[in-house]
């Protein structure tokens, strides 16, 4: 198959197997008695920026460390850019980069050296690594902090350096692992800008995340718990399988609430914010329900479908647990800096 | 082969940069000929100056062993960082970083070695030229040699706890069984036959006959013996690191 062609190449035919940038078959992988992964599925074409979103213990990063050649599936196999994950590791290995989610760099060495460094260790020659560091540097915004010892960076100039590492081979695809984890508001804003403008560029982009929010921009989003994928689609497709709008009730008692709703025909789920209807229009069953209820409502909400609705109506629990994104005014994720 | 130089310049840059292990590595190795060689020397039957040379080519073992092995262990630490990751995970052939690994671990050893050596005219050896280059390589040998045992052991540690337990329990004993401070000819016999099986034994003897003029074991099968361990560890690191599970 055509999966060794240049992706970059204009004239790649669209729509054959050389436009599939990732194939997972039936994946499934055990630590002892522990079943990390329960058969997994997916494609991501080329040129796709394609999120993994789960709470955490899901089995993104298994999936992930399978995907990025850093792990064996117990069953099942994967092509990464059309050669097999555990076969032919070192040839999918020329051609993607990875953003772990621990820090990979060398702290006393500094930000140029370990771009430098890099560059050899993907088979650049001396000056070709040389000028490949200058570009990223230039292009990432480190110029100021290139002679700088890696340790001595904030965590947001850290990641940046991790995503230049990533790149120094000009990768033709992205493996970003919770890489924004820890970060502030504008770090992630800014980080996420990066990787969007490599997607644009042409790149694929497989990333992992907790946060709804940074799976939003994506163009596709598989929503993964208990080592299963329980959707993959557009986000507005995902958000319209929910179907309607969605109604949300914080009450005195949640789980009195849900239970007289259920006696009324409702389906309602209670989450960490209150108990969740979805229900084709919102406007029209709020003012009955909110005249009946037997218990005192704080706060009533309409919104849009988001795709922590998704994963709570799919799952009965809460995306996040409890434990929320920074959040901005505005957005911070994937598509907010361009 | 570009891979390899990459592994050795990264090692060689962090050596540099990292001032107080190169202070360290330097001085060092004064410490042991002096305090070992006038305190064990006073209460030797060789006498003072005699047993300075028995003992020169123990303590460039002694230096080069503890030098080499500590800088493989710098991979547990890179592993539990996580940096190691970085560097798996690049397209170099497995054997490029194992080998990468011995080399650079020889040379980051052989810094302080050589300082030693600046004591060859000091301490009254007179080697002629062919001597002192065939101490020369046979310090080249034993580097490589214990750093690749470095490098087998360190591949296999996910955790620097093992690095006291390392120290105790696997170079003191291959270090006091080599006869690097002490001649093992008047030892037990089994004593003896445990220091056949060891590689510092080996090493400290091909430099002890570049030194004295006088082997214990012929010098072609020491020779053979440490260029087998080269080998075979190098191979057994290459394994760990090709095994690609939980990098």
């Amino acid at each position: 198959m055509s999966g060794s062609a240049d992706p970059r190449d204009p004239r790649g035919d669209s729509g054959g197997p050389g436009e599939i940038a990732i194939e997972a078959r039936s994946l499934h992988k055990r630590y002892g008695a522990v079943h990390a992964l329960r058969g997994i599925d997916l494609v991501v074409r080329r040129g796709e920026m394609f999120a993994l979103l789960g709470p955490n213990g899901a089995g993104k990063t298994t999936l992930f460390s399978i995907l990025a050649t850093l792990l064996r599936p117990s069953e099942g196999e994967a092509r990464v850019l059309g050669h097999d994950t555990v076969r032919e590791r070192a040839r999918v290995r020329e051609r993607i980069g990875i953003v772990f989610q621990e820090p990979a760099l060398e702290g006393k060495l500094s930000v140029r050296d370990n771009l430098y460094l890099m560059g050899l260790f993907y088979r650049l020659s001396s000056r070709a690594a040389k000028a490949r560091s200058e570009e990223l540097l230039h292009t990432l915004g480190l110029e100021e902090v290139a002679e700088r010892e890696a340790q001595k960076l904030s965590g947001g100039q850290k990641r940046r350096v991790e995503l230049a590492r990533a790149l120094v081979a000009s990768p033709d695809l992205l493996f970003l692992d919770e890489a924004t984890l820890g970060l502030d508001v504008d770090a992630r804003r800014q980080f996420w800008g990066e990787a969007r403008r490599y997607s644009q560029r042409g790149g694929t982009v497989f990333l992992t995340t907790h946060y709804m929010d940074e799976a939003e921009p994506a163009d596709r989003i598989a929503l993964i718990d208990h080592g299963r994928i329980l959707a993959l689609d557009t986000p507005q497709a995902l958000k319209n399988r929910i179907g309607g709008g969605v109604l949300l009730l914080a009450t005195a008692d949640d789980a009195r609430a849900a239970a007289w709703l259920r006696e009324r025909g409702f389906e309602p789920e209670v989450g960490a914010r209150g108990v969740l209807l979805v229900v084709p229009e919102p406007a029209a069953v709020l003012p009955e329900v909110l005249a009946q209820l037997p218990v005192r409502t704080h706060r009533a909400e309409i919104h849009e479908p988001s795709l922590e609705d998704v994963f709570l109506k799919l799952t009965g629990r809460a995306l996040e647990d409890g434990q929320a994104a920074p959040r901005a005014r505005g957005p911070s994720g994937p598509g907010a800096a361009q | 082969m570009r891979g390899l130089i990459a592994v050795i310049l990264l090692d060689l840059k962090r050596l540099w940069v990292d001032r107080v292990r190169l202070a360290t590595s330097l001085i060092q190795p004064l410490l042991y000929l002096f305090v070992l060689g006038s305190g064990l020397g006073a209460s030797s039957v060789m006498g003072g100056r005699g047993y300075l040379h028995y003992i020169f080519p123990g303590v460039l073992g002694l230096s080069l062993l503890f030098s080499s092995v500590f800088a493989a262990m710098l991979i547990v630490f890179d592993r539990q960082i996580g940096f190691l990751k970085a560097v798996l995970v690049a397209p170099v052939p497995r054997v490029s970083i194992a080998l990468g690994k011995v080399l650079s671990g020889a040379l980051q050893a052989l810094v302080p070695a050589t300082v030693l050596l600046l004591l060859v005219p000091v301490l009254g050896l007179g080697l002629s030229p062919l001597r002192f280059v065939e101490l020369i390589a046979s310090m080249w040998l034993a580097a490589l040699t214990f750093s690749a045992l470095g490098v087998a052991t360190a591949a296999r540690f996910r955790s620097t706890t093992v690095f006291p337990i390392i120290g105790n329990a696997v170079l003191l004993p291959l270090f006091f069984l080599s006869g690097a401070l002490y001649p093992l000819d008047r030892a037990p016999a089994w004593l003896r036959a445990l220091a056949h099986a060891d590689p510092v034994a080996y090493a400290v003897d091909l430099m002890r006959g570049a030194v004295i003029g006088r082997y214990a074991y012929p010098p072609a099968l020491s020779v053979g013996v440490l260029t087998g361990f080269v080998v075979v560890l190098t191979w057994l690191a290459t394994r760990v690191f090709a095994a690609g599970e939980n990098l």
